[in-house]
This record gives structure tokens, C-alpha cells and sequence, in this order.
């Protein structure tokens, strides 16, 4: 475990360095929440409450969703994939700690670092310029840091799960370019699930998709209590579970694939 | 006199014909290794598509649920968002490469190309040409024609004149953003993702009907990066709807003027990046 947590933290320690980086891409994060919130409160200024949000609600929505971007890695992560590329998988693959379990600590250092230096500040201009609608207690904090925590494992599953099909075949950027336009859609982060159509949400919710940012959204929202609330998290955690299940399933079919051509 | 005007015109010609047939091999070669990969490609170039339809699905998911967007109907916003789109999306084609300078730099990559006797921004444009973008400026075309079905237009000389105008105007526009962009990485090589809000961002906030933004916002990007000009104005004019801002008619009609001015002060701001640029010596 300590292993693990050591690879959590220098990953971490490695994102401090690009502190120029992040402040460009958070100016980026905050211009775009700016926008997209102007839409949305354009929206539904005068039109009372849709589908349970008001104006307020809707655009602190966005500016979660914008909040969350680097936390969950909304804009493509290749990080698994050019090790499979460049052979160095095969020295991470015999070293001796769980191939998945390394990824995950380093994944979660990574949001670690993002939930303090890209999430807060980009919800603070949000604050600034539009007036967000918080939590309104400690608990719902500690419930949105589950979530949020729930919500990069799910995604960690499904870019790991892309990364690895560069094991089988040589069209991955392809296919991580086509799904990550649709985990856009389906996670809710374009717009609320709940404003989609009649007959299209009931497929979207079903999907491991809305786990990533709709959940933890309407958590912050404080949109549901009681049962409802623990039925959320319990979907999360199920997705979240069920993904890395199918990991490191992959994991091990890909192990046997794997020749090593000496030179 | 007329001799040499001719004479003139024709070397320019030339000149361009040139320019234009090796802009096709460099780029045609990174094409064709790119087609290689046949089902990736073609996955990426739907990914480019969809990548930015969803946001234009988000709109016509919105104005299912209310009637009107700021005053502006579906179609109306259909055709802001597909003349942007198609602008934006024939500059990146051919600018994007620009989006990589700071890379470029880094690498020293950059002091090869000065050793060339080819003009240096021609080359760093074609440095990185991603066939997939044609995945945006189908989308474009997606919406604009939605912009068409819903709105019926009734096109007539005049209107088409504008349209045109408007789009290499807004292709100009956002081809100079582009280099704006690079110019900025002989400042500095850092924080390059920032440029994104002028570029990208410009593409998204101009896709949409700028009744929707505070006055700040609205003035910062008609008189300082003007790109109300790039549709904006221009659909005013295709709608016959008044300037909420109260600007006279012409400024309706100003599209490539503007972009004229834009694409000075891009070629100036490149020239004195240029003279300033000193190689990072790795």
C-alpha cells in the first residue's frame, strides 16, 4: 500500500513543476465556464425551474463541470498507450506491483493536484462572476469528495481500458477521438442529462457515463437526499468497481499477448 | 505601364502558383501517411465531428425546452454557429500547426526552418497538418445547412456577396488569431494554452448570439478582437434584424475590412517576433 501512496504523491509532486501550465489552462477552464454559463442562464432567466434546476443551479452545474475537467481527464489521456508504443510497458509490466494498481495511484495523484489547483480556483472565478450555489454543509462536502473520488476511478477504467486496446490493435488515438466526444455527451458534461429527451435519457443514465460528471454535479447540487443520494453513490461505486474489474481482466489477456523482442 | 502591370501580376501568379503547389506536396505527404491507418483515421475524423456537434446538440436540446436563446430562434443560432464553423474550421486546416510553436521552439525544430530559403511562418504552418480537421469543417457544413433548412433564406445577389465576404473574412480573421497565437511563443514559450481562449474560444463564443454577453465581453470582442465580424454582423444583415448595440447599418457589411486589418497586425506582430526570436540553444 505504502508503495502506491508513494507513487500517488510523486505524481503529484511532478504536476507542481508545470506551474505555468496550469495557470494558462486554468484561464482556459474559466473563460469556457464563462460562456457556456452565459448560454445556459440566457436559458433559463425567466423560465422559473426546468426539470429541478433554476438559473442559479444550471450555471453553478456548469462551472462544476468545468471544474472537473482535468480532475477526470475529460480532453484525452494517452499516458498508457505510448508506454504500450514506445515497449516501455514491458519494464512496468514485470515489475513487481499490480500493473493496474500503479496506473490507479499515479491517476489519483494527478487528480489530486487538479481538485487543488485547477477545481477550486476555476469554481472561485465562477464565484466571482457569476455567483455559484455551494453546498450548503460540511457533509455534502464530504459526500461531493466521495463522489469526485468515485468519479475519476470510473473514468480511470474507461481511458485505461481504451490505452490498453493499443495492445490489440494500432487504431487507439481513433478510438479514444470518437468516445471521448460521446463520454462528453453522455457524462453529462455538454448539458444535464436530465434536460435530454424523453426517450434518450433513460439510455444515458443506464450508461457508466453520467458517473463521471452528472453524479458528482447534482451531488454539489445537493439535488437528491436519503435513498436517492445512496442509490447515486451505490451506481458510482458499482461502475467504478465493475470497471477496474474489467481492467485488469484486459490486464492479464494482454500480459499473455505481450512478446518481448530481445536486441 | 499596362505591360508591366501584367507582367507583374503574372510573376505574382507564379509566385503563388508555387507557393500553393509545395504547399500541397508537404502537406500531401503527412496526408498520406496519415490515411495509412485507414479505420483510425476515419475514426478521428468523426471524432472531429462529433467532438462539435454535441455542442450544437446541446443548443437544439435547450430550445426544445424553452422557445428562444437571447431573442434567437434555433435556425438563427444554427447559422452563427455554421458560419463561425466553417471559418474557423478552413483557418485551423491550415493554421493549427501554429498551435504547436511553442513545441516547435522547445525543440529547436524551429532553427532548422530558418535555414531554409522558404518564408518561416510557411513552414511552421505546414509543419503539422492533421487531415482529421476536416471532421470540423464537415460540421460546419452539418449546421449551416440545418441554418438553411430552418430559416429559408431567400438568397439574392446582395446576400450572397455578404455571406461570402463574411466567411473569407472570418477565415481571415481567425487564420491571424492563429498567428497571434505563435507570436505570442517568441515572448514566451510557456502558457501557450492560454492562446485557446482566443482561438478555440473565439470559435465557441462566436458561435453563439452575442446578445447573450455582458457588455464588457461583447465590446472587448467587437472593437479589440473582432469577432462579431466574423458572423455576427454579417447574419444581421442575412436575418435583416437590427444591431441590438445600435451600430449603423455599414458596420454590417465590415466583415473584411476588419479582417484586412487584422491580418496587418498579425503580419507586423510576426515580423517583430521574428526579429526578436533568439534560438533556446538546446
Amino acid at each position: 500500500m505504502r508503495l502506491y501512496w508513494e507513487l500517488a504523491r510523486r505524481q503529484f509532486q511532478q504536476q507542481l513543476a508545470y506551474r505555468t501550465a496550469n495557470l494558462a489552462g486554468l484561464v482556459t477552464n474559466a473563460f469556457f465556464g464563462y460562456i457556456r454559463a452565459a448560454i445556459l442562464l440566457a436559458a433559463f432567466a425567466g423560465q422559473g425551474t426546468i426539470v429541478g434546476y433554476d438559473a442559479r443551479d444550471v450555471v453553478t452545474y456548469t462551472w462544476v463541470t468545468q471544474a472537473l475537467i482535468m480532475i477526470v481527464s475529460l480532453w484525452g489521456w494517452f499516458d498508457v498507450e505510448k508506454t504500450i508504443r514506445d515497449g516501455s510497458v514491458v519494464s512496468d509490466l514485470s515489475k513487481p506491483f499490480s500493473y493496474l494498481g500503479y496506473w490507479l495511484a499515479r491517476d489519483y495523484g494527478r487528480s489530486v493536484y487538479f481538485l487543488l489547483f485547477r477545481c477550486l480556483p476555476v469554481l472561485l472565478v465562477g464565484q466571482l462572476t457569476y455567483g455559484l450555489r455551494w453546498p450548503s454543509s460540511p457533509f455534502t462536502w464530504l459526500l461531493v469528495l466521495v463522489s469526485v473520488a468515485l468519479a475519476v476511478t470510473v473514468s480511470f477504467g474507461w481511458r485505461f481500458l481504451i490505452n490498453l486496446t493499443a495492445f490489440w490493435t494500432t487504431d487507439t488515438r481513433g478510438l479514444a477521438s470518437i468516445t471521448g466526444a460521446a463520454v462528453l455527451f453522455l457524462s453529462g458534461f455538454t448539458l444535464p442529462v436530465r434536460l435530454f429527451p424523453d426517450w434518450l435519457r433513460p439510455i444515458v443514465q443506464a450508461l457508466p457515463f453520467v458517473s463521471i460528471t452528472q453524479i458528482p454535479c447534482d451531488i454539489f447540487l445537493e439535488q437528491y437526499h436519503g435513498a436517492a443520494l445512496v442509490r447515486l453513490l451505490g451506481q458510482q461505486a458499482l461502475w467504478a468497481t465493475g470497471m477496474l474489474g474489467l481492467a485488469q481482466l484486459l490486464v492479464w489477456r494482454a500480459t499473455r499477448r505481450v512478446v518481448i523482442q530481445g536486441g | 505601364m499596362a505591360a508591366h502591370v501584367m507582367d507583374a501580376a503574372r510573376r505574382l501568379a507564379g509566385a503563388l502558383s508555387g507557393a500553393i503547389a509545395l504547399y500541397g506536396h508537404l502537406v500531401g505527404a503527412q496526408a498520406r501517411s496519415q490515411m495509412q491507418y485507414r479505420l483510425s483515421f476515419l475514426m478521428t475524423v468523426a471524432g472531429a465531428f462529433a467532438g462539435n456537434i454535441i455542442d450544437f446538440a446541446a443548443v437544439a436540446i435547450i430550445l426544445q425546452r424553452v422557445p428562444r436563446l437571447a431573442g434567437w430562434s434555433l435556425g438563427e443560432v444554427a447559422l452563427l454557429y455554421g458560419m463561425s464553423g466553417l471559418s474557423f474550421s478552413v483557418a485551423e486546416l491550415f493554421a493549427a500547426s501554429l498551435d504547436n510553436f511553442d513545441r516547435f521552439i522547445v525543440a529547436g525544430t524551429f532553427d532548422r526552418v530558418l535555414t531554409r530559403p522558404l518564408g518561416a511562418l510557411f513552414q511552421a504552418m505546414t509543419e503539422d497538418f492533421r487531415l482529421h480537421r476536416f471532421g470540423r469543417l464537415a460540421q460546419g457544413v452539418a449546421v449551416f445547412a440545418i441554418a438553411q433548412q430552418l430559416l429559408a433564406i431567400p438568397w439574392s445577389a446582395a446576400r450572397v456577396a455578404v455571406l461570402v465576404l463574411a466567411l473569407v473574412g472570418g477565415f481571415g480573421i481567425y487564420f491571424s488569431i492563429f498567428v497571434l497565437g505563435a507570436v505570442f511563443c517568441f515572448w514566451t514559450v510557456q502558457g501557450k494554452e492560454a492562446t485557446h481562449v482566443l482561438t478555440y474560444g473565439g470559435d465557441f463564443f462566436a458561435s453563439y448570439p452575442l446578445d447573450l454577453y455582458r457588455g464588457w465581453l461583447r465590446r472587448f470582442f467587437t472593437f479589440i478582437v473582432p469577432l462579431a465580424f466574423v458572423n455576427y454582423y454579417p447574419a444581421l444583415y442575412l436575418l435583416g434584424r437590427a444591431d441590438p448595440l445600435g451600430l449603423p447599418l455599414w458596420t454590417q457589411l465590415l466583415s473584411p475590412v476588419v479582417a484586412s486589418i487584422m491580418a496587418l497586425v498579425a503580419w507586423r506582430a510576426w515580423a517583430m517576433g521574428m526579429r526578436r526570436y533568439q534560438s533556446t540553444g538546446t
